[in-house]
């Protein structure tokens, strides 16, 4: 298995393993609470990615990479994933949307 | 697999967390999909259609397996939901141990510099009465 060390590293590789194959990648996280750890694999059955922690900082970055899957997945690998801030910026737009047509 | 939709599946995650606190593991995978086999794809991307893909969410905890299919107007609210239980739940991971070291480093050299500083200015007080019995000699 391979895991990686750099955190940051880990979502760049990770991203780009799901941009280059949308169709096999998916995303696994292990949670061990009577350990205390948290594993994350990124795979596409060819190549695959792991990051382990016990940290808790870890568990917000992991929020992040969670934000950024979701939207890649339920939008499209094409998606521009200007971190969150950018993800909640065309949000509202068309929240604001729905709410005139209400 | 059992096929639920958004709010029991988030329910259902937190009962998993919630058994297994002593024991055991809680595995969640992502993964983009449309759902349709590769017959309905290919029927679909022929016709000139947009394939419309969602994010599958599945979760386990060893026995139980469960799954839920968030599209693109629900995901922000799962993804919202979906951070709250985990916030809620990762409380066994170790807190920055690191940085409250790296705290207790930046204190202690803090105190050091002022120490360092007023050395200097005493060594300054020292230099100058002898450079006026220097020029004072001639």
């Amino acid at each position: 298995m391979v895991y990686v060390i750099s955190w940051d590293d880990f979502v760049e590789r990770s991203v780009q393993l799901f941009r280059t194959s949308p169709q096999k990648s998916r995303y696994v996280m292990k949670y061990r609470h009577s350990d205390g750890k948290l594993v994350l694999k990124v795979t596409d059955d060819k190549e695959c990615l792991k990051f382990k922690t016990d940290q808790a900082q870890d568990a917000k970055k992991m929020e992040k990479l969670n934000n950024i899957f979701f939207t890649l997945m339920a939008r499209g690998p094409e998606t521009d994933i200007t971190e969150v801030t950018g993800k909640e910026q065309t949000a509202q737009p068309a929240k604001r949307g729905r709410g005139r047509k209400q | 697999m059992v096929r639920l939709q958004l709010d029991p599946f988030l329910n259902e995650l937190t009962s998993m967390f919630e058994h297994t606190t002593e024991k055991g593991s809680v595995w969640v995978t992502l993964k983009h999909s449309s759902d349709k086999s590769k017959v309905q794809r290919n029927k679909i991307t022929t016709a000139g259609k947009e394939l419309e893909y969602k994010c599958l969410v599945r979760a386990t905890d060893g026995k139980k397996n469960i799954s839920t299919l968030v599209g693109t107007k629900d995901h922000q609210r799962f993804q919202a939901s979906y951070a709250t239980i985990l916030k809620a739940r990762m409380t066994s991971l170790k807190k920055r141990e690191k940085k409250d070291k790296r705290k207790a480093a930046d204190v202690v050299v803090d105190k050091k510099l002022p120490k360092t500083t007023k050395a200097m200015d005493v060594d300054k007080k020292q230099q100058v009465p002898v450079k006026r019995s220097s020029t004072a000699n001639p």
